[in-house]
């Protein structure tokens, strides 16, 4: 006897991902030799590869509380059962297929499925293997300035930021323009999640020369012999330049001045205050340091720019989780809508992903439609501010953008 | 371009020298004008930003002298494509000198403002080089809505959005400035008639035509050869031949979002009209770079993917390898260096004929996709008949040429296409021209199981083909043939299901030869369709 | 009760809530009173983006703590970065654009070193045409100065278009320093004919790992088949520094075309798998990675 699971109802190998929030699932009959009726209860458990690995959970239904294990009756006609399969928070993977679900008939192994509890995490907290896995990824997409990072670069410049800043539309913008590239370096290796810098602490495994560099005294960034990024390439020219500023120390202090996670959160129940945390921490966190990402036109030639606004974004997604703020349709969620400048508004395609060049928005669309998932349908190809809101799809399951991170447990 | 104006290296002070000289001397304004062209001697191995100091003070003199027609489409090319805060200020500055305000004139300005909007960097008028380092300056969109303030009743449609700016955060200046700007367009009356917008890009002189038998030759270009994309050598005489062409020009290197990228991002637009158009295969489209030592086949195919390009044997990307310089004569291109990088360009867009020759050229101002289609298909469909005799034998004579090649070569092509391509073909055919061949001969028991044999050693072999190809269309028509023939010996026999029969049995057996691999077709970016949805907010 | 009374007893009762706007009028007044000391004006610098361009007066009042000279450096700097912070959204900074930028070119010849770097480093990044003059004209005329070499360098690598490639290949062959002439080096390698200089550089053991490390990224750039040429000469010369041998490896494994295909054969693979084995930490990765990626 043997079942087949599927995890987001696919059977793709790259689709064997999920987060927090649950992911549909499915289960049936493949081989029903030896069942004893028309229909068999198989039990779903995990396991996982080691303590530090993942871990998931179960439910039957869309809504539910989650089981450790869960019993469904499978049909020997092969109709498939559906379930529902989340991370449990708390056990993230470390490795791809770190985690399996076993399917069994009683005692007897009738089938099984290895998959990731793929999570964005605290860089400062990455093991070897993880921080070396989203380095290789993110140098290939550079590719030595020939590849497709070129676009992530020119969408973030002088000319394109009235799309992405100084608006409500600043933090939507930047979770698609992550999401965005978080999937292409899943496309290069899935095992991959964006990591977050986690500025309002020190970061002494961030900023080593395996990892993010350290600065010599002229402010160009060092790595170690081999590391990929000494062939980090933008704009035509090789090299990353950063350096703290005022003798602050990354690896030993927080960003002097930035805002602590806790006043960040503390900023208001509403999107209106919430959102002046553009200045502050986020503004703050660019400018903590002389070089390329203390400035707009440049800020994105720095690969450190992402992991910086992951934590921007992270600190969205738990202000969200704190205050209920998942349906942008709900007051207090947004601000403004209606009356905002291009690209700022809930119904509003956001460039460049919506291809609109020209008038009120820049005279090119670089990067093209915002990359797909294996896992999910959201936000699609021409996303708008609102499909930002709902990341972990508590308002709509369909809503779900396949990310979630490590300290915002699912509403 | 005037011998009178120094070409030796000057210094910035002596040009600036220069400059102040030829604004004083109204005889001479034409020398000025002519200094706007991108590959004057003087920009020679001149920084970009050193570059921007010089055309910005040509452009104030200009305005001293009062810009005119010649004039003209200089200031409207720095509203239109300028992205430095000093020469939009400056161009905008001379367009109020000009002598004929039109509402032809306003979307330029209005597009000048959306671009350096967040941009509006203070620049300094007082002195050449000089930059603005207190509060004692102005900006581009200051300068912009003064210019829309001179329009006066010529800007009225802009009345809206100037009221919309000003309950939007700009600086108090900017606001003053848009009051004034305001005031001054109502206080000039009703709405002027706005001179026809053909009629006025028309007087810009930024496109250009060239009637059949103007055309330049292409005797020096040649031989120039190119790498495109994948890093395949051609040549021009073999690129460029047999059907019209759109060339544009640009580099890989150029940060100016208005100029390269957004060419090639139309030029990606004009490949969809031609597919649209159902001229797709008879137009062909190439982008050549002005910097081939720096833009390799690899950067240009990221290049212009990135841009939604599609990029084949007839759309190509291109890089001189050799003859670069000889290009730059023939096409007068609108460009400069300094070492081997460019320092400033013009937007420039071309139309080939079929031999190559340039038909049209777009420079300058933006030019509209569907303008450019339309001239490429005029191109195409230029009809002989309405030339003159001269050039009428001229292309008599080339077209005989073409032709004799043609047909020899649609020969040869069906050729390699029908020829048994292996041995299972061979078999194929055998058997097929032996069915064929027993027919004719008279009856004879004997024949009757070779009969029958051959058709079973066609059917075997096509089938063998059918299933290396993977198509099984000829198969079905072989059996359903050989089936025909067997109907046709069966009782006083049926001729007409025999010749049935045969031609099913023909048609499946070159069916089967002359399948190959499948097409392969271009794949479609992730920009396809984009441009064409409804406008999407 | 009356509405008032209700008003103002409620507003002795309960403390009004501070909104992120009230905080940085607060912060700001904090940051522009020079009777306040500088720690307590550093600190409240960090709530003041929000308030910068509020009004002219506020915008004033910050650039005027940034342009004078008497105020303490550090106060300046933490100006000078709320402003930074500030321009970050776009939108809302239009109005103090043009001010910010005259301000920063006028402190771009500032007394003080790490002011004038900051203001220049700004302005550089945005491909200024002042800033670009400015450092040119120091590099040519060394007492016209306003950075080291090695930093104006750095900055005028901001834009291809910047008109230094002469004299970077003048700092080259003279280097003030060893600093100076690794940015100089990577300057250049936005440079096509300057493919020799670097395949010089690359081959040469004496010269430092940084420096050969630059070379052989520009040589990428400019040049990857003679690169990937350079790099397998290098990792099957076991004479080689480690270091340079780790990077060739990185450089042919993280490309993601088919240019160094021509350069990977037997000979190669039997070396890298006895690196992987064998080498140095970072030749191990390297050797590893470059490996992996050809499924071995």
């Amino acid at each position: 006897m043997n079942v087949e699971l599927e995890i987001n109802n696919s059977a793709s190998a790259d689709a064997r991902f999920v987060s927090w929030a649950p992911s549909p699932c499915r289960i049936r009959m493949t081989n029903p030799a030896g069942a004893p009726g028309p229909q068999v209860n198989v039990t779903l458990t995990c396991v996982s590869a080691s303590a530090s690995a993942g871990l998931v959970v179960f439910r039957r239904n869309p809504t539910g509380a989650f089981s450790s294990s869960i019993t469904l009756p499978v049909p020997v006609s092969g109709a498939t059962v559906p379930f529902f399969v989340a991370g449990r928070f708390g056990r993230p993977s470390v490795n791809n297929n770190d985690v399996k679900i076993e399917a069994r008939a009683g005692t007897t192994l009738i089938g099984g499925i290895k998959l990731m509890v793929r999570i964005r995490k605290d860089a400062n907290s990455l093991t070897a293997a993880e921080r070396d896995r989203f380095v290789n990824a993110f140098a290939k997409l550079n590719n030595q300035g020939a590849g497709r990072f070129v676009d992530f670069r020119n969408m973030h410049t002088l000319v394109s930021s009235p799309q992405a800043h100084g608006a409500p539309g600043f933090l939507p913008w930047h979770r698609a323009y992550l999401l965005d590239l978080e999937r292409e370096l899943q496309a290069i290796d899935p095992s991959v999640a964006l990591p977050y810098w986690r500025f309002d602490k020190p970061a002494p495994r961030l900023f080593t020369r395996d990892f993010m560099g350290v600065s010599n005294a002229v402010g160009r960034v060092q790595f170690t012999a081999g590391h990929p990024f000494i062939f980090w390439t933008t704009d035509g020219v090789q090299g990353i330049n950063r350096i703290p500023l005022n003798n602050w120390a990354p690896t030993t202090q927080a960003a002097p001045g930035a805002r602590t996670e806790a006043a960040t959160l503390a900023l208001g129940a509403q999107f209106s205050g919430f959102r002046t945390m553009e200045g502050n921490p986020h503004g703050t966190a660019h400018t903590v340091w002389d070089g390329s990402i203390s400035d707009i036109p440049t800020a994105a030639k720095d690969p450190l720019f992402f992991l910086l606004h992951c934590n921007v974004d992270r600190l969205w997604a738990k202000w969200q989780r704190q205050n209920a703020r998942f349906n942008p349709a709900q007051a207090g969620s947004f601000s403004g809508s209606g009356s905002n400048p291009i690209g700022h508004n809930l119904p509003d395609t956001m460039w460049p992903w919506n291809g609109i060049t020209g008038g009120s928005r820049p005279p090119t669309a670089p990067g093209g439609a915002l990359a797909g998932s294996p896992c999910v349908n959201a936000p699609g190809a021409q996303p708008m501010v609102r499909d930002t809101f709902d990341f972990q799809g508590s308002v709509s399951a369909g809503s779900r953008l396949g990310f979630d991170y490590d300290d915002v447990a699912l509403a | 371009m005037s011998n009178a104006v120094s070409t030796r290296p000057q210094s910035e002070s002596e040009f600036a020298s220069m400059v102040d000289g030829l604004a004083l001397d109204p005889q001479r304004s034409g020398e000025l004008i002519a200094m706007l062209r991108e590959d004057h001697p003087v920009y020679e191995q001149r920084g970009t930003n050193t570059i921007v100091r010089m055309r910005g003070w040509i452009l104030l003199a200009l305005a001293q002298v009062g810009v005119t027609d010649d004039s003209l489409i200089f200031v409207l090319e720095e509203l239109d494509t300028g992205v430095d805060a000093y020469l939009v200020a400056a161009a905008a500055r001379a367009l109020r000198t000009y002598n004929q305000p039109s509402a032809a004139l306003v979307p330029f300005v209005m597009r000048a403002f959306n671009t350096v909007r967040y941009h509006d960097d203070p620049v300094s008028f007082d002195g050449y080089g000089d930059y603005a380092d207190s509060s004692n300056f102005t900006t581009p969109t200051r300068e912009l809505i003064k210019t829309l303030a001179w329009l006066g009743a010529h800007a009225r449609e802009v009345l809206p959005e100037l009221r919309s700016l000003r309950t939007q955060g700009l600086s108090k200046k900017i606001k003053d400035e848009i009051d004034l700007a305001i005031e001054a367009i109502e206080r000039d009356g009703p709405a002027v008639a706005a001179k026809d917008c053909c009629e006025f890009r028309g007087s810009l002189r930024d496109t250009l035509f060239w009637a059949l038998g103007s055309r330049s030759p292409t005797e020096t270009i040649k031989a120039v050869v190119f790498e495109d994309h994948k890093g395949e050598l051609i040549t021009f005489r073999d690129f460029f031949r047999d059907r019209p062409s759109i060339v544009a020009f640009f580099y890989t290197r150029c940060d100016n979002p208005l100029k390269c990228s957004l060419t090639i991002a139309k030029l990606a637009r004009i490949q969809k009209l031609l597919v649209e158009k159902g001229v797709a295969d008879r137009i062909q489209t190439a982008a050549i770079t002005y910097d081939p030592g720096f833009d390799s086949a690899r950067r240009l195919q990221t290049y212009g993917k990135d841009r939604g390009l599609e990029l084949s044997s007839q759309h190509r990307m291109l890089r001189a390898t050799e003859g670069m310089d000889l290009l730059s004569r023939h096409f007068n291109l609108g460009v400069n260096f300094i070492e081997s990088l460019v320092s400033r360009h013009r937007l420039e867009l071309y139309i080939l004929d079929a031999q190559g020759r340039i038909a049209a050229s777009f420079e300058r101002i933006h030019w509209e996709e569907q303008q450019v289609v339309e001239k490429a298909i005029e191109v195409l469909n230029e009809k002989v008949a309405d030339q003159t005799p001269a050039v009428q034998e001229q292309i008599a004579r080339k077209d005989k040429r073409a032709r004799t090649a043609g047909v020899m070569g649609a020969i040869a092509s069906l050729g390699v296409a029908f020829f048994p391509k292996c041995p299972i073909c061979w078999a194929g055919y055998l058997s097929m021209l032996g069915i064929a061949g027993l027919d004719q001969i008279p009856y004879s028991p004997w024949l009757q199981p070779v009969f029958v044999g051959m058709i079973f050693l066609n059917l075997l072999s096509v089938w063998l083909r059918s299933r290396l190809t993977g198509g099984m269309i000829g198969f079905y028509l072989v059996s359903v043939g050989a089936a025909a023939i067997m109907v046709s010996r069966i009782g006083h026999g049926s001729k007409a299901a025999g010749l049935a029969g045969f031609a099913l049995t023909l048609a499946g057996s070159l069916l089967s030869t002359l399948r190959s691999a499948g097409p392969r077709f271009p794949f479609q970016g992730k920009w396809s369709n984009l441009f064409f949805q409804p406008p999407v907010r | 009760m009356t509405t008032k009374r209700k008003a103002a007893k409620s507003s002795k009762s309960s403390p009004k809530r501070k909104t992120p706007a009230r905080s940085a009028r607060t912060a700001f007044a904090m940051a522009t009173n020079s009777e306040k000391t500088p720690k307590q004006r550093i600190a409240a610098m960090s709530e003041v983006p929000l308030a910068v361009c509020e009004n002219d007066e506020n915008l004033q009042a910050i650039l005027n703590v940034l342009r004078n000279e008497a105020e303490p450096v550090p106060v300046r700097l933490a100006a000078l970065q709320s402003l930074q912070a500030a321009s970050f959204s776009v939108i809302s900074f239009q109005p103090c654009r043009a001010d910010y930028i005259a301000t920063l070119r006028k402190i771009a010849t500032d007394p003080d070193p790490e002011i004038r770097q900051r203001a220049l480093g700004i302005l550089a990044r945005d491909k200024d045409g002042f800033a670009q003059k400015k450092l040119i004209q120091g590099l040519q005329n060394p007492d016209q100065a306003l950075l080291p070499p090695e930093k104006a360098l750095q900055l005028l690598s901001n834009d291809v278009h910047a008109e230094a490639y002469a004299i970077a290949r003048e700092m080259v062959k003279n280097p003030p320093n060893e600093i100076a002439k690794q940015e100089a080096l990577r300057l250049l390698a936005a440079d096509a004919e300057s493919a020799p200089i670097f395949e010089k550089h690359l081959r040469d053991k004496e010269e430092t790992r940084e420096v050969r490390e630059i070379s052989a990224a520009a040589l990428q750039s400019i040049n990857p088949q003679k690169m990937h040429a350079e790099a397998r000469k290098i990792v099957l010369d076991k004479s080689d520094h480690d270091d340079i041998q780790a990077t060739s490896l990185t450089a042919l494994a993280t490309t993601s075309d088919d240019t160094e295909a021509a350069f990977i054969d037997e000979e190669l693979f039997k070396e890298v798998e006895r690196l992987r084995s064998k080498g140095s930490a970072n030749v191990k990765k390297s050797a590893r990675r470059f490996l992996s990626k050809f499924g071995r």
